[in-house]
């Protein structure tokens, strides 16, 4: 279930690449971003401080290594990593911005995520302070990082069922609008264990009438 | 026929009669840890199996371990957080961060405001330094939106920044020593502090979340009260600071306790991801400022400022050293500002194009960033905050181990976390 309120754009819109002219600044590394790898050729693309690429999920840490080692790009520094929900039957996006001295730019690498089955491998074998980022996006969006060690919740307690973040998660104001009125998304009976629900209801004290459904 | 008469043991008894009262009482039985602190309850055994790798190598306890839990309500924790911590005797095995108690669940909240309220959501994330908090959304948000601030409301966001940094890094500085059981440093830091927070209430209006950036502009111009507290305080705040290091930076008691504590390697703090000054303590020249250039800095002098050591005391100096360049700051900024209006002109509703916008600041703790999506409505698609402290917080359990557990807080409090930060 998408946003009730207003239509949302398709992915194909959010993404969609806008014709920019490279500026002189980011120019040398866009320039050996295209020598390096060609195949990324034509996702790439640049904002006035930022260049962009996109990639397969799959091909993460072998693109970031390279990133990171190659000594002409040397992006050392992992500066953030965040999931993105582009709607249910569309996809997920996990963002790594890095960081180099060699370059004027931050490089954005998007990396596609398939909604259904979220797999992709981790990044912590490279940087390690990914796994906090890491944890974040597995309990705020359920993606699935193959290969990290610690992929517990982090925020959210451990007997929590639901993804927060994602766009099918609607807030209660949201809520008394769609088809689902009266019932509080947050406490939907397929995300909660019921049985805690009920233990956790003080004796004495009756079911009123808001709690059904 | 001869019965054998068994004494029993005290803890037996002691156990047994705990499960009778606890089975009377409807409770759950203990877990208990192995080896001879069995008669002890390992309060922190989650009651479920481990779900990953690094949960059981924390939770399965040795012989002669158990587990300690640090917090929630702990009050050097900076905050609601929990660390457990695996010991043996006094000495650190390893720690657990557990966090959320004070998640909000800023982001969703922020994607479900307008552009201009987002910026009331972010104040208590890292609740020390809110004007950091709101520059890098209002960076966002113009780059976005495609408008730029005026010049003069660029020179006073940058001189609230700066003020800022200023009370955030003297809190740290009496906080440090807090931890360790020093109390006289921070009633010096909050002298300073108040000052600082009287100027910035001055300006924006409100005490500690100042809900001062706009996109485009800032809420208000300077006026008189600000410049003549800012005068008064400019005045005496060399000797302040200089009072607070006075009983610090010297101190045989403090040196002792951080000297050689704690030490990071440049090479490890970036791995893990640490920014800001606990990574330039390391050696590591890396300012927002400096790397990417936002707001005014790049028409500022100033230099990374680095230590080499890398350990608790380090960290220390490098708050002390950018405090005092934050105040040079403050006097290039004055010094520069120009006259003009201070927000631009911005509609109501503000709808950005379609687009996606990465911007970094430069916070007390590091580097602060946020990545918004916009579709063309009026909140935007994605709303990404990166805090540093809670990307600092894993280097805890890389630096504990093998040291004391009085020492943990020495460590912990030498990165500066806030909670607020960390669990947004």
């Amino acid at each position: 279930m998408a946003d009730v309120r207003r239509p949302r754009p398709t992915a194909e819109q959010l993404g969609r690449r806008r014709t920019l002219s490279a500026p002189a600044k980011a120019g040398a590394l866009v320039r050996l971003l295209l020598d390096r790898f060609p195949g990324l050729a034509s996702t790439i693309w640049t904002d006035d401080d930022t260049v962009e690429v996109q990639i397969d999920g799959a091909g993460n840490v072998a693109l970031l290594g390279d990133l990171r080692d190659d000594p002409e790009l040397h992006f050392w520094f992992l500066a953030d990593a965040a999931a993105v929900d582009y709607g249910v039957g569309e996809r997920f996006e996990v963002v790594y911005h890095l960081y180099s001295d060699l370059h004027p730019a931050w490089l954005r690498v998007r990396a596609r995520v398939d909604r259904a089955d979220p797999h992709i491998p981790t990044i912590t074998g490279l940087w390690e302070g990914a796994n906090f980022h890491e944890r974040e996006m597995y309990d705020m969006m359920g993606i699935l990082f193959d290969g990290n060690r610690d992929l517990r919740r982090i925020f959210m307690s451990p007997d929590y069922r639901s993804f927060p973040q994602r766009r099918d998660f609607l807030l209660p104001d949201d809520a008394a609008d769609s088809q689902a009125a009266g019932v509080n998304p947050l406490e939907r009976p397929e995300t909660w264990d019921l049985t805690r629900l009920e233990e956790s209801r003080a004796p004495g004290v009756m079911a009123g009438a808001g709690d059904e459904p | 026929m001869t019965s054998e008469l068994r004494i029993p043991d005290p803890l037996e008894l002691e156990a047994a009669e705990e499960g009778r009262l606890r089975a009377v009482a409807g409770l759950p039985p203990l877990k208990r840890g192995g080896g001879e602190y069995a008669g002890f309850e390992s309060v922190g055994l989650p009651d479920r199996p481990p779900q990953t790798e690094r949960e059981r190598e924390v939770y399965t306890l040795d012989e002669g371990e158990m587990l300690v839990n640090m917090g929630p309500q702990h009050p050097s924790t900076h905050g609601v957080m929990r660390l457990v911590i695996k010991v043996r005797g006094e000495v650190v095995i390893d720690i657990d961060p557990v966090l959320g108690y004070l998640h909000r669940g800023i982001e969703k909240l922020c994607e479900n405001a307008t552009y201009t309220t987002v910026m009331t959501y972010v104040d208590p994330m890292d609740y020390l330094s809110a004007m950091h908090n709101e520059h890098a959304p209002a960076i966002a948000f113009e780059k976005l939106f495609g408008i730029k601030a005026p010049p003069r409301a660029e020179y006073i966001r940058a001189l609230v920044v700066e003020l800022n940094r200023v009370f955030s890094h003297g809190l740290m500085m009496g906080f440090l020593a807090l931890d360790m059981g020093g109390l006289t440093p921070i009633l010096y830091s909050f002298i300073n502090r108040d000052d600082v927070v009287d100027m910035l209430s001055a300006i924006s209006g409100q005490r500690m979340l100042f809900n001062f950036f706009r996109v485009g502009g800032v809420n208000f111009d300077t006026n008189d009260e600000f410049m003549s507290r800012l005068g008064t305080w400019r005045a005496g705040v060399l000797k302040t600071i200089e009072m607070s290091e006075r009983i610090l930076t010297d101190n045989e008691i403090f040196r002792g306790r951080t000297v050689g504590m704690g030490v990071l390697s440049g090479a490890q703090a970036i791995a893990l991801g640490v920014t800001g000054p606990s990574l330039r303590a390391s050696g590591v020249p890396f300012d927002v400022r400096k790397a990417h250039p936002y707001s005014i800095y790049p028409e500022l002098e100033f230099d990374v400022i680095t230590q080499a050591g890398g350990d608790v005391y380090s960290r220390y100096l490098q708050r002390v050293a950018e405090l005092k360049q934050s105040i040079h700051l403050i006097d290039q900024i004055v010094d520069k500002m120009p006259h003009g209006p201070v927000q631009a002109q911005v509609p109501g509703i503000i709808r950005p194009r379609p687009g996606r916008a990465y911007a970094a600041v430069e916070s007390p703790r590091g580097l602060y960033s946020v990545y918004a999506i916009s579709d063309g409505g009026p909140n935007p698609y994605r709303f990404r905050m990166r805090d540093p402290s809670f990307v600092s917080l894993q280097a805890l359990p890389k630096l504990m181990p093998g040291r004391l557990i009085a020492d943990t807080m020495a460590v912990m409090a030498s990165f500066d976390p806030v909670m607020g930060g960390v669990d947004k």
